[in-house]
């Protein structure tokens, strides 16, 4: 919210920080009430002085341009280029100087246009940030004085704060509030505005427009008074200048004075033109279901008969608190008003407010609470500005429906409570003193206080509001550092943090880099590259063709949860590619949504990698980068002592895989989820012919009775026996099928098998292969003997080639 | 001549051959065969040896001898020439082995943790150390515990404190870690030290909001808890995670679900508080929120106010890191570039 520290100056004595304004500053901000920014429009508006054009010609070299000769005061005449067009000679203009700073950080230097000199700038309206737009230049009244500052002219000679007011201090939020709580603050005096009226005895408000409160529940006060004959005109100089400086348009004499009366008090008013009011007849009451409502600003509405209405006898004539109704509102002819101040209940303009999407000043207040108790001041405070602006005669007497007081709040507190809980001495005279000064009107009531809260501090109900009272009186920095004893047995951290930590710090380790991606996505392009989703299943991955959707997502991009980590995977990888980053490689542990229920988290792990397959200067080729994401996915199954998995290369692999180089993952009984190379036509786009590699995990299901305990064997001493042997097989032959049934005939003898070569071509015939098995034998008690190991290697080479058929090389 | 002569200058004949082939050797190969062709079984010297039969019975031990010599000094010199020929061998294929030692291994990349598990992680040691131990929650929150549970109940205007994603009327994607407070409190036994991380979520996206961003949320409660606990268990995770020198201040706030609330500032590290443009040059920056716990949360969530009271305090994951790494656009957090997670 914006103040201005003159307005505010009105009802407490501040002029001596008008000089220092960020001393005052620091204050509210270290009593609750930050302010975010100070300006100070006497230094804005340095060097823009008023000025008069004395000679005007066309510019020699630009049809657009004016070569002006200014004055600007005490006989200096600047010449100045001008790009407008409204501006003729004797006109009265707003110039800024060469050092003037205009909003925007837009610096006006002395500069050469097209060839000639131009000291200075001819400004608009917006350019001087007066307003949003604004066409040609800024053309005074004749009477305006040259020479003299625009600032002063304007009166904006002012320092303004802009005030965060949290949602708690309502009654922070005007002129008068703010002032009250500086007045408080520093112990100062506080001056209330002039509300004296002059009221004709013999007329009545009530005779002349009846008042109906149906919903009391809803409106638990409403004031009105009526006024005859007055004359609607602009505003006055000095309230337009008020208005404005705090961001407002000024209207005419009568709205703006109900708009400064809620910027001056914090109370909402609204003026209804008596002409519209049909019948002659306020109702306030819920709206009737189905009807229609246009606010002031031409905006129709349907109200669903939740809404509070004030109504007259035919139609709703503005939505309670929230905004005034086209049909009633002050007009330029207006001559009669019936001015509405009241207390409606928070929760209930909030609601309408939110539900029909309406933002007002206005309801801005309500919802966060006015001041019931100040109603009637409020009211003949603005029907006091109305007769002094717009005249009219003032009718004697007041609608004021308040059949239930709203009654302050008053509890007890002690101040060895406060003691305790700011961890500080707080003694009885200390105490009593702050909360008299904070106006909380403390009562010894044995050995503690009773409080009572003024009903603008609709944030004070409880001894807990006191305790922060007290400490942001006392400053914050007063409250001590303390360490507080550990008195309870230390809990172990959640199994998922330790278990999602661990294997990150594991993959970490493997040189993968970990990827954070946004939990939603965008549907049409996730389910454009997941493809057929029975397919992903089959390799493990469920993702819901209908995911969990955000009922008021910021974009498409954003409109689902994410079904799967890939489709983010798949945008880091081609971001990277974009930039250059051509070798990488990627995990995420995330969760996926929407797999079983709606509010199902289904935690996953993923992979991307990619990039470059041959060594750099030695040329060798490496072993096929999904076949490298897959050892490094073994090595953490290794991690997690996995007993046994295993690949399955399935004929329908995921439409988004290459389908000869994708397998899904058998663990522990079923398939967890899958690895595979992207398909070349998923990556066309990319302009690679890198490979690209992806790999989707369940998370649950492996690590799933983790962490495994275990227990360390003893080591062989004996010796270590290598052998190699070479298969010469058809070219379909896994080579995993031929290490299970080296493993299942060699038993515990050997330690290890791996495949040392693939070939093909050569003497090989066409469509067969030669597959050589590296293995490792070794005793735990004794050396091995030739002819145990010839033994050996005779059953392994029976043993594959009977089962697959496959000769010894 | 006598035999013994003759074959006395045959022995000097060989011995010389010998001597010369062995030195005439280039590679320690030549020179080994070379010495079996002279000493071998079936060398120059066995079949001399034959010749021996030749001599009477008194010059055989002498001659022998005389071979025996000549034998052991070609046996010397066969060492000797082969120590010298190896020890150039050796030289020779260092040399050859020699490799330019800036070309490059198996090019790899470090892997890195993201920067925002990096500052979690960091933060859940440092309150481990003082008894906190980590709770998640779920993303997809009901609006009870998200807000009403939360002393934010419908139509407050603290709920515009926050712009919320819906799933439905029930459900919101949670706008801050602070649901998880509440789990706790409803079903572990007080006192307890909770710590709550996790990604969070706001209908807010510029240059200085995320949709989706992170936060770690701490909570302690026990019989008696003061402001001063607060802000010694603030002083603390700020001296550990910016530096020794790091100071606190605290600011009156407001927040639903705390009374006091305040916001917390550290004495900014980058500047030593001399006012730079990481803290605005105020030498402050706002690092946290915090507050002792409302009596109305520990009301919904079935505990008794008056017996149990509590601290709690949230951060911002990535503001954190962006202060302490320097990060310059928060949007890096989410692009995943190897580059940027390469720096961490």
């Amino acid at each position: 919210m914006q103040i201005s520290l003159k307005w505010i100056n009105d009802y407490v004595n501040i002029e001596n920080y008008f000089s220092k304004p960020q001393e005052l500053a620091d204050l509210l901000t270290n009593t609750g009430l930050e302010v975010e920014e100070v300006s100070d429009l006497g230094k804005r508006y340095a060097s823009i002085v008023i000025g008069q054009i004395l000679k005007l010609d066309k510019h020699p070299d630009a049809d657009r341009l004016t070569v002006c000769q200014v004055e600007t005061g005490s006989g200096s005449v600047q010449q100045i280029v001008c790009g407008a067009k409204n501006h003729k000679q004797g006109d009265k203009v707003m110039v800024a100087l060469p050092g003037a700073v205009l909003p925007g950080d837009f610096a006006i230097k002395q500069s050469v246009i097209r060839g000639v000199e131009s000291s200075g700038m001819l400004c608009s309206e917006k350019e001087l940030g007066l307003s949003e737009e604004s066409s040609g230049i800024m053309i005074l009244p004749e009477d305006a004085p040259v020479g003299e500052k625009f600032s002063l002219y304007k009166g904006l000679d002012d320092i303004l704060f802009e005030l965060k007011v949290t949602p708690n201090r309502a009654d922070c939020l005007s002129h008068f509030g703010l002032a009250r709580e500086l007045s408080n603050l520093l112990s100062l005096d506080l001056r209330y505005p002039e509300n004296e009226l002059q009221v004709e005895a013999g007329l009545s408000t009530k005779e002349c427009i009846s008042l109906e409160v149906k919903d009391a529940e809803n409106c638990p006060r409403y004031a009105g008074r009526f006024i005859e004959g007055v004359k609607v005109a602009p505003s006055p100089a000095w309230l337009r200048t008020r208005v404005e400086a705090i961001g407002l348009n000024s209207i005419n004499n009568v709205v703006d004075v109900t708009n400064y009366v809620m910027m001056e008090m914090g109370q909402p008013l609204h003026a209804f033109d008596q002409r519209e009011i049909k019948g002659n007849s306020i109702l306030v009451d819920k709206a009737q279901a189905g009807e229609k409502f246009t606010s002031l600003d031409g905006t129709e509405y349907t109200l669903d008969g939740s809404e509070l209405v004030i109504r007259d006898q035919e139609r709703p004539v503005a939505l309670a608190g929230v905004v005034g109704g086209k049909n009633s509102g002050v007009q330029d002819d207006t001559t009669n008003l019936f001015i509405e101040c009241a207390y409606f209940k928070p929760e209930s303009v909030r609601k309408t407010s939110r539900k029909l999407g309406i933002e007002t000043d206005s309801a801005y207040r309500f919802s966060r609470g006015v001041d019931p108790s100040g109603i009637s001041f409020v009211l003949d405070r603005c029907c006091h500005l109305i007769q002094k602006l717009a005249g009219g005669k003032l009718y004697g007497d007041i609608h004021d429906f308040y059949p239930k007081g709203l009654e302050a709040k008053s509890f007890l507190v002690s101040s060895d409570y406060i003691s305790q809980r700011l961890g500080m001495p707080v003694d009885d005279e200390s105490f009593e003193k702050a909360l008299a000064q904070l106006k909380l009107k403390p009562v010894k009531e044995g050995q503690s206080y009773r409080v009572t809260a003024p009903l603008y501090r609709v944030d004070i109900e409880r001894k807990e509001d006191i305790v922060e009272e007290y400490a942001r009186l006392h400053s914050y920095d007063a409250i001590p550092e303390k360490m507080p004893e550990l008195a309870l047995e230390p809990t172990p951290h959640e199994k998922d943090y330790e278990l999602q930590r661990s294997l990150r710090e594991f993959l970490v380790g493997q040189n993968f880099t970990e990827a954070l991606n946004y939990n939603f996505e965008n549907k049409l392009k996730a389910s454009s590259f997941l493809g057929d989703l029975d397919k992903l299943k089959a390799y493990g991955i469920t993702a819901n063709p209908e995911p969990v959707q955000i009922l008021n997502p910021l974009n498409e991009d954003f409109s689902v949860m994410r079904t799967s980590l890939l489709p983010g995977l798949m945008k880091n990888v081609e971001h990277n590619f974009r930039y250059g980053r051509h070798k990488g490689q990627l995990f995420e542990i995330g969760y996926a949504f929407g797999r079983d229920s709606k509010f199902g988290q289904d935690p996953r792990l993923a992979f991307a990698a990619w990039g470059e397959t041959l060594d750099l200067w030695t040329k060798k080729e490496k072993a096929p980068l999904v076949l490298q994401l897959k050892e490094s996915i073994e090595s953490l199954l290794k991690e997690l002592r996995a007993k046994s998995w295993s690949w399955k290369q399935e004929a329908d692999a995921p439409d988004f895989l290459h389908p000869g180089r994708s397998a899904a993952l058998f663990f522990e009984g079923k398939i967890i989820g899958f690895v595979g190379e992207l398909h070349p036509r998923m990556k066309e786009a990319l302009k690679t012919k890198e490979p690209i590699v992806f790999a989707e995990l369940q998370l649950d299901a492996l690590l799933r009775g983790q962490p495994k305990a275990f227990r360390v064997g003893g080591v062989s001493r004996m010796q270590m026996v290598e052998r190699d042997l070479a298969f010469v097989c058809d070219g379909a032959v896994r080579s995993d099928s031929i290490i299970d049934l080296i493993k299942k005939s060699s038993g515990k003898l050997l330690k290890e098998v791996y495949v040392y070569d693939q070939f093909e071509g050569g003497s090989l015939k066409e469509g067969q292969k030669s597959l050589t098995f590296r293995m490792y034998f070794q005793d735990e008690n004794e050396t091995l003997e030739e002819k145990q190991l010839s033994a050996l290697q005779e059953k392994i080479i029976q043993t594959v080639s009977s089962k697959l058929g496959v000769n010894v090389r | 001549m006598n035999i013994y002569a003759m074959l006395q200058d045959k022995l000097q004949a060989i011995r010389e051959e010998a001597v010369a082939a062995f030195k005439a050797a280039t590679s320690s190969k030549d020179l080994y065969d070379q010495k079996v062709k002279y000493l071998g079984k079936k060398g120059s010297f066995s079949e001399l040896m034959k010749e021996m039969g030749k001599l009477s019975k008194d010059e055989r031990p002498k001659f022998g001898q005389l071979v025996n010599e000549v034998k052991n000094t070609l046996e010397d010199l066969f060492k000797e020439l082969t120590d010298a020929l190896k020890e150039k061998e050796l030289n020779a294929s260092l040399e050859d082995e020699r490799i330019d030692m800036s070309l490059p291994g198996n090019r790899m990349r470090l892997g890195k943790k993201h920067p925002i598990n990096m500052v979690i992680d960091e933060l859940v040691d440092i309150f481990s150390r003082i008894g906190f131990s980590v709770r998640l929650g779920p993303l997809i929150e009901r609006d009870r515990y998200n807000f009403e549970a939360l002393n934010i109940p419908a139509d407050h205007p603290a709920r515009d404190m926050q712009d919320t994603f819906y799933i439905d009327e029930q459900h919101v994607l949670r706008t801050q870690t602070s649901p998880i407070q509440i789990h706790s409190l409803e079903n572990e036994s007080l006192p307890l030290r909770v710590l709550g991380p996790g990604a969070v979520f706001r209908s807010d996206y510029d240059v200085s909001h995320l949709p989706m961003f992170h936060q770690i949320e701490g909570i302690l409660v026990d019989k008696e808890v003061s402001m001063a606990d607060l802000k010694g268990i603030l002083a603390y995770f700020a001296k550990e995670f910016f530096g020794p020198n790091v100071k606190i201040r605290l600011r009156p706030s407001f927040f639903p679900f705390t009374e006091p609330s305040a916001e917390v500032d550290c004495s900014c590290a980058v500047c030593d508080a001399k006012g730079c443009r990481m803290c605005g040059h105020t030498g402050w920056i706002e690092v946290a929120g915090c507050g002792l716990v409302h009596p109305n949360v520990f009301k919904e969530a079935g505990l008794d106010a008056e017996k149990w009271q509590g601290l709690a305090f949230g951060m911002g994951i990535e503001r954190l890191a962006v202060v302490k790494y320097g990060v310059r656009d928060i949007r890096l957090f989410n692009e995943n570039d190897m580059d940027f997670l390469g720096q961490f």
